[in-house]
């Protein structure tokens, strides 16, 4: 075991990452710190600086059978030279829920942070990572309730300014039971009249102050990096071009940290077709230089696709880029870019069937049950897959997971990238156990990073020798036969797709099913 | 107590006085105390104690001053209603309405502050409509507690005299103290002590309260008892506040402080409030402009001669004790050796030009606050 591996056994591993997604901001997770298995789950507060709620769930089995003495929970910033943290918090028992903890974690920057979860107890203690980004997703509306209400006080509170100006002036300086005589009376109208111009310029003021910090935070709300999606023939192939066009990236005094490769792909890459969602790719463009990617394109059919690309940054924050491009010509000979390349095309009509075929005579089935799939619920994501016998099938590891989910809402507000882990980027969690104090030179890191993934030869194999997390393996084989299951609740109701992608004889199996989320009562 | 009472037995203090003293106090402590919080321990909640003894503030003064309108207007004698103002139909002292005016606007500054922070974060800046509303809030309520103490005062007779300047003198204390606290980031430091700024703003600031209570109160040095009330508050808080354990609980910590933060040394304010304490007793009213003129140019010269060097001996080792409280930094801080140095001396030193300017802001400073005094001076309700 090496020094790094060392320390990350030290150090046992939850990842989660919220941001590699769209319209998604939440973080889950499963996994272990130490002997515990956990499900954390970190709900974003929107803005920055802001206060996270995070929830941590101890899984069945508890080692020893025993509750642990405390579970405590610390966001360290990713920054080498501002990481300074604090003691961590102790989060605290839920009422009524022996295995649910709770805890705020204030997020006071904008960025990429771990969030450290350490389980006490009688069987030992272990830590676990989950990279969580902070970004200002929202800007919370006046409701009009309370907009009534400070606009009442407000006039109440203009009113009485006003008024007590006048009475100063008309009154105050008279002895008691005097009555005001006619000079102070028109002293006092007029001293009401300033009054109320002083005031209402210092109102007119502070309504030009407040639109402007609004207008600073909005241009502040987290947008991803823009890029530009172009498709060309070449020799018979399409080739799919995606530039990151932004100039946030493109300045060369950029505050962004380098990428760094995930499951061993500097970018993974996802085509849906519009409206209709009947085709579906999992692309992985290779470098051109640091702005410029291309693919190889499957034969998709014609039409105009949403692309969704995860990146990882050295920071361990994961955006999911967004743009869209039209598939003019059914495209000729596909020679994949990457061996992990796939797609699938065809289910138009959504369906509510829980039992799809796959492409080797194999089925996927969806154990949703029969309990509604609710927005901001847990949702039962579990999936088994038969051989053509109805055998449990024999899965292989698919970049270094059990299996990876892709959900859509139809509208395309919501786009996430799933593994059994949860919103797991593998890339961040290594970022974060892997850095060190002296990480401070950009670059320095992701070298490293992608130096161990080529000495190892085998992607996603960073983190060999830290605890596993769900689904995460780095050999061909996988103990559990044909099932998986994702944590993930949905952020907002509607129809939704759902891809999900498993990996069998060598080839990659691509099920797809149609949910419709009901909104939360 | 009745007002009428009140009157008559100006020995004795009425209760709601009493409670709106209380409540100006306890929110300009809690005001110097949530300020220690936050370089202190950084996080707060809406149920800190700082925060508590800030609404406590509110929350007693609109309930005392509320309760005493309400009576007055309701079930007061003729004497009582005689001796307030009409406010909408109802009868109060004007201190009174003032103070509920600060309360109500501390009422709604608490959910429109809440809505803010989900909106836009956590206290991005300190400086926000809601907290300026929080801070207009407790400042009628200082108001509303010095207008009611004068007003007492100058209806009282002369066994009530001394008692009642002291009052006076303690709410304009109090209402100096805010001054200091706003003014934090330009007065506060010793290591400011050597830029032009620092003699401007408080040039600008603080001879409005000094000779405006100098020439209101009835006591003999009333600027030098408000500066002795500034001096006194901000020493209580410094004595009191380091002596409690509290660890940084928000990142990044550079500074691992183990107490609460005191506030900076005071400023020395006596000397420069004696010396106008000196001219207003030379010069009655009257002589107002005269007055402003010498009053500011004095005020700026003792000033600067006090607090240079002052300064100069707070940045020594012999103030980094208990007693001075200096050299106590936000747990945010990477402290250095510029916590030792006067800071800003190249982009902003003293010339003579700037200590002409805010001698000149000093003059207006006190031309207003003779204006603001001679008005409280007829304060009779």
């Amino acid at each position: 075991m090496t020094g790094r591996a060392g320390r990350l056994a030290a150090v046992g591993i939850i990842a989660l990452i919220a941001s590699a997604h769209v319209g998604s901001p939440d973080t889950y997770f499963e996994g272990a710190a130490g002997p515990y298995p956990v499900r954390v789950i970190v709900r974003s507060p929107g803005v920055v600086p802001g206060l996270a709620q995070i929830t941590v769930r101890l899984l069945s089995p508890l080692p020893q059978g025993t509750l642990p003495r405390r579970v405590l929970v610390l966001p360290v910033y990713w920054d080498p030279q501002t990481a300074a943290p604090p003691p961590p918090d102790v989060a605290q028992h839920v009422p009524g829920d022996s295995t649910l903890y709770s805890a705020a974690l204030w997020l006071m920057r904008g960025g990429s942070y771990s969030v450290q979860v350490t389980v006490e107890g009688a069987a030992g203690s272990g830590t676990a990572l989950v990279p969580v980004m902070a970004v200002a997703t929202r800007r919370l509306a006046l409701d009009k309730a309370l907009g009534a209400a400070l606009l009442g006080l407000g006039v109440f509170l203009f009113a009485g300014a006003v008024t007590l100006i006048g009475a100063a002036v008309r009154e105050s300086g008279l002895e008691p039971g005097a009555v005001p005589d006619q000079r102070r009376r028109r002293r006092s109208r007029v001293a009401m009249g300033v009054a109320t111009v002083v005031f209402g310029l210092a109102l007119v003021g502070g309504r030009r102050w407040w639109n402007g910090v609004d207008a600073e935070y909005r241009s502040g709300l987290f947008q991803p990096l823009h890029a530009t999606a172009t498709v060309r023939s070449a020799g018979g192939a399409q080739v799919l071009r995606l530039a990151i066009d932004d100039t946030s990236w493109t300045n060369p005094k950029r505050q962004w940290t380098p990428l760094v490769p995930d499951h061993g792909h500097l970018m993974h890459l996802f085509l849906v077709r519009d409206s209709t969602l009947d085709a579906f790719a999992h692309l992985h463009p290779l470098p051109l230089d640091s702005i410029t990617f291309e693919t190889s394109l499957p034969p998709l059919p014609r039409g105009r696709y949403r692309i969704y690309a995860d990146i990882v940054h050295e920071s361990g924050f994961a955006p999911t880029l967004v743009s869209s491009v039209d598939i003019s010509s059914a495209g000729g000979s596909w020679r994949p870019s990457d061996r992990d390349d796939a797609w699938t095309t065809g289910n138009a009509q959504r369906g509510t069937g829980n039992a799809v075929a796959l492409q080797d005579g194999s089925t996927m089935t969806w154990e949703r049950g029969d309990t509604p799939i609710v927005v901001d619920q847990e949702a039962p994501l579990r999936f088994v897959v038969t051989d053509p016998t109805g055998r449990p099938a024999s899965l292989e590891a698919y970049m270094g997971m059990a299996g990876h989910l892709m959900l859509t809402r139809d509208d395309g507000a919501v786009f996430v990238h799933l593994h059994p882990a949860g919103t797991v980027s593998l890339a961040a969690v290594e970022t974060f156990a892997l850095r060190q104090p002296g990480d401070t030179v950009r670059g320095l890191l992701g070298a490293r990073l992608t130096a161990m993934e080529k000495r190892s030869g085998e992607r996603g194999a960073v983190l060999d020798g830290a605890p596993p997390m769900p689904g995460v393996h780095r050999g061909e084989s996988l103990p559990a036969p044909g099932a998986l299951s994702f944590p993930y609740a949905f952020p907002k109701p509607g129809p939704y797709r759902l891809f999900v992608q498993v990996k069998r004889a060598g080839r990659i199996l691509t099920g797809v099913f149609d949910a419709e989320v009901r909104p939360a009562r | 107590m009745s007002v009428a009472v009140a009157e008559r037995s100006t020995a004795r203090i009425p209760w709601y006085v009493g409670a709106l003293v209380i409540a100006a106090t306890s929110a300009v402590v809690g005001v110097i105390w949530d300020i220690s919080w936050h370089r202190t321990i950084g996080r707060d909640t809406f149920w800190t104690p700082a925060h508590m003894a800030i609404y406590l503030g509110g929350a007693l003064a609109g309930a005392a001053c509320g309760w005493l309108v309400l009576q007055t207007t309701l079930r007061g004698t003729p004497e009582e209603k005689a001796a307030g103002v009409t406010f909408w139909g109802f009868r109060g002292p004007l201190g009174a309405w003032v103070a509920i005016w600060g309360a109500i606007a501390m009422l709604a500054s608490g959910p429109f502050d809440n809505w803010w922070h989900n909106a836009y974060g956590l206290d991005v800046k300190v400086l926000s409509p809601p907290h300026v509303i929080l801070a207009l809030g407790f400042t009628g309520i200082q108001l509303g507690a010095l207008f009611l103490v004068q007003s007492l005062q100058n209806r009282a007779g002369e066994s009530g005299r001394r008692v009642t300047g002291l009052l006076v003198a303690f709410g304009a204390g109090i209402l100096v103290q805010n001054i200091a606290i706003m003014g934090i980031e330009q007065i506060a430091f010793p290591n400011s002590a050597h830029n032009g700024l620092y003699y401007k703003v408080a040039g600008a600031a603080f001879p409005l309260v000094l000779i405006a209570v100098a020439r209101a109160s009835r006591l003999k040095w009333a600027a030098t008892a408000t500066a002795t009330a500034y001096l006194a508050i901000s020493l209580v808080m410094i004595w009191v506040l380091q002596l409690f354990p509290a660890t940084p609980k928000l990142a990044p910590v550079f500074n691992p402080v183990t107490h609460m933060v005191a506030p900076p040394f005071p400023l020395l304010l006596v000397v420069p409030a004696a010396a106008l304490d000196i001219l207003v007793q030379r010069w009655g009213p009257g002589r107002d402009w005269r007055l402003a003129l010498f009053g500011g140019v004095t005020f700026v010269a003792v000033f600067f001669v006090t607090q240079w060097f002052f300064a100069e001996f707070l940045l020594t080792p012999y103030a980094r004790n208990f007693w001075f409280g200096v050299d106590q930094w936000d747990y945010s801080s990477r402290v250095r050796e510029w916590r030792y140095q006067f800071w800003r001396i190249r982009d902003d030193p003293v010339t003579p030009a700037k200590l002409g300017i805010a001698a000149l802001l000093a003059v207006c400073s006190a031309r207003i606050g003779l204006w603001w005094g001679n008005w409280m001076a007829g304060l009779r309700r």
